[in-house]
């Protein structure tokens, strides 16, 4: 990359370049996280104490989601539930970018994509607020299906996970559709064609042919939706029930509302190694590389 | 197994513009037959309707005597090798030939038996766990075509498959797909643009433009007895002298040709009536050089031309002249023997006869035809546009 600049930029700037470069990633991400690392290895303890007899390094603060049997059902439903979110994102997403990327008229693709856009010019509290008035008691959506005669009664859609999943699905699903559609379009037509002309049905031709092509795409939005998932904050808290807490959640209470910091930053980290254990995994099952997904 | 194909009435359109005017034709059971025709001609829409990626606007097409309107491709009796192939990427060569007998619900191992035997067929014998990267362009064609008679067709379709080789290789593929189509007796149903490959390998010829067809024959026929101006054009090379007709015999018609005087060819098939427009076709090959001293009594007509370029093709050379009464462009080909004929060189002068016999006068009428200066295909309009083009 080095020889690249230098050749286009000339010495000087180059070396500037790669120079911020590496200032903004040490400076930004490589310190920070360390400190973290660093706070979630002390104990909590009051100023006065820091740097005293104490203060040493300890996996304590790690062992005590272990000890913890709420914390650990949390954490372990964050992860079910994040799956959950990220198949049903697949689920919904797959249909929509294979229309984009072989059916759709370039017109149409393009108002699509305006449409799924569109909302996305909206913070994302407010989208997911708009979400919890749809969902509500008494909101547009059981009057719809009272109206409609297909329930009699209300239902508690933000009773539980319901709630929590609509609103990540909707959520995410840009992650999802823009790398499935990168990788369904450079799908040649004829691939399909010959697949059906040999006598293959819709299934099959998906299963066989679009699906395998589509593979890196796959895995690129699938690790996306699933960092996304297991990270986020605003929509179990807007749209979540007590019962349905996420382990986000229980990090931002260590912060702020417990105050330690050395806690939520342990916390903090085993749901990274969980994400990045997430993504070798789908890594692994797609048997893609980084080098897919970057592309 | 009976593969005959027939198309009745078909009508395509799209919006507005009409691709398929109506056609009727009947392809005969193991018939080897060719849709030649420039591109936008509506020959693979012809085949997409065939092979039902595309279903007519009008008409019925029979399979076996079976009406195919409204079967969905993966149930039709056809299968199609792609102008790119469309081999499965990801999948090794025995299992793109297995793709469509997987589908058929076909075992594993009569599955392996019959991609073995393709793979014999198709020479390849040994290739089938090698994956589609590791194979040259002329093995991917063998694998697509063993993959397309897996599925046992009674039509198998081809979209300008040699399309993409190089011209040693396609013109070995000619020969090896002519007896492949011999040893399985399936119909083949072959869209080209390129004339040589029609003609060398087709039982017959549907020679097409505009979305209609021009003239179905065996390719002699098409070559010596073209049925129009287009077709005449179109297959082989020849050149174009318009008139008008002053007199009709049994066999031959005379023109009255601005510049030229009277020319004589044979009649083509359509009748001619005194008066109407219609042009002489001649061949290169036809075109023969007077010698100074006989002073071209004998012959009917002379047609004296300047030499512009020779084009030197190994077994023979194109000459490039121009007719000095008109400016009209024309091609003359001369053989590689020793005669006085070679010593032409641009910017000479020759005076040119031909054996009415040998030319053919067709109508002049509106069906488009190929403009002489650029190759491309032109509607039927009066020839002065493409002229004051040129000139």
């Amino acid at each position: 990359m080095l020889r690249q600049l230098r050749a286009r930029f000339g010495g000087p700037v180059a070396m500037a370049i790669v120079g911020l470069l590496c200032i903004w990633l040490i400076a930004m991400v490589v310190l920070p996280q360390l400190q973290m690392i660093d706070y979630s290895l002390r104990p909590n303890l009051l100023p006065a104490e820091q740097g005293g007899p104490r203060d040493h390094w300890s996996l304590t603060n790690y062992a005590t989601l272990f000890d913890n049997r709420i914390h650990l059902a949390i954490f372990f439903k964050t992860l079910w539930s994040s799956v959950l979110v990220t198949v049903l994102t697949l689920l919904v997403s797959y249909p929509i970018a294979y229309y984009l990327a072989k059916i759709a008229t370039p017109g149409q693709a393009a108002l699509c994509l305006l449409l799924l856009i569109i909302p996305f010019w909206i913070n994302e509290i407010l989208r997911t607020f708009s979400w919890f008035i749809i969902l509500a008691f008494r909101g547009p959506l059981n009057e719809l299906l009272l109206t409609l005669g297909l329930i009699e009664r209300p239902v508690r859609f933000l009773n539980g996970d319901a709630g929590v999943l609509v609103g990540m699905v909707y959520a995410y699903i840009l992650f999802m559709i823009f790398p499935l559609y990168n990788a369904i379009e450079s799908l040649d037509g004829n691939q399909v064609r010959a697949a059906r002309d040999l006598g293959a049905g819709t299934l099959r031709t998906h299963w066989r042919i679009v699906i395998p092509h589509a593979k890196p795409g796959i895995a690129t939005g699938c690790i996306m939706t699933f960092m996304l998932a297991a990270g986020s904050y605003a929509v179990p808290a807007l749209l979540g029930s007590p019962g349905s807490r996420w382990f986000t959640q229980i990090i931002y209470n260590w912060f702020f509302e417990g105050g330690d910091w050395n806690q939520g930053a342990a916390y903090a980290f085993l749901l990274l190694v969980l994400c990045i254990g997430f993504m070798s995994l789908v890594m692994r099952l797609f048997k893609v590389g980084l080098a897919d997904i970057a592309k | 197994m009976d593969g005959s194909v027939t198309l009745d009435r078909i009508v395509m359109r799209f919006g507005d513009f009409t691709a398929i005017e109506p056609t009727r034709l009947t392809i005969e059971s193991g018939e080897f037959f060719s849709f030649l025709g420039p591109s936008g001609c509506g020959k693979t829409t012809l085949l997409n309707i065939v092979s039902g990626f595309l279903s007519p606007s009008e008409g019925q097409v029979y399979i076996g005597g079976e009406p195919m309107v409204g079967v969905p491709v993966n149930r039709r009796p056809t299968a199609m090798i792609f102008q790119n192939l469309a081999l499965f990427p990801l999948m090794s060569v025995y299992q793109n030939i297995e793709f469509g007998l997987e589908v058929r619900g076909m075992e594993k191992r009569a599955r392996r038996q019959r991609s073995d035997e393709l793979l014999e067929l198709v020479a390849l014998s040994g290739s089938g766990d090698k994956p589609i990267s590791a194979l040259s362009g002329g093995q991917k064609q063998r694998v697509a075509i063993a993959r397309a008679l897996a599925v046992e067709p009674r039509v198998l379709l081809l979209d300008e498959p040699l399309s993409a080789l190089d011209l040693k290789l396609r013109q070995h593929m000619r020969n090896e797909l002519k007896a492949i189509q011999r040893k399985t007796g399936i119909t083949f149903i072959y869209i080209t643009h390129d004339q040589g490959e029609a003609l060398a390998m087709s039982d017959r010829v549907a020679v097409m433009s505009a979305g209609r067809i021009q003239q179905v024959a065996d390719p002699e026929t098409l070559y010596h007895r073209p049925g129009t101006g287009f077709v005449a054009a179109f297959v082989g090379e020849n050149n174009r002298l318009p008139g008008i007709v002053v007199e009709v015999t049994e066999t031959l018609v005379t023109l009255e040709v601005a510049g030229l005087g009277r020319l004589t060819g044979r009649a083509g098939q359509a009748a001619l009536a005194v008066g109407q427009r219609a042009a002489l076709y001649v061949r290169p090959e036809q075109l023969l050089l007077l010698d100074e001293t006989a002073a071209g009594t004998a012959a009917p007509a002379t047609l004296e031309a300047e030499v512009e370029s020779v084009n030197f093709e190994g077994a023979w050379r194109m000459l490039e002249a121009r007719l000095s009464a008109t400016g009209e462009r024309l091609r003359i080909l001369l053989g590689q023997g020793g005669d006085s004929r070679q010593s032409l060189a641009p910017g000479a002068h020759g005076r040119f006869g031909y054996d009415p016999q040998q030319a053919i006068v067709l109508a002049d009428d509106d069906s488009p035809r190929l403009d002489a200066e650029t190759g491309e295909v032109v509607s039927g309009q009066p020839r002065e546009r493409s002229h004051a083009a040129s000139a």
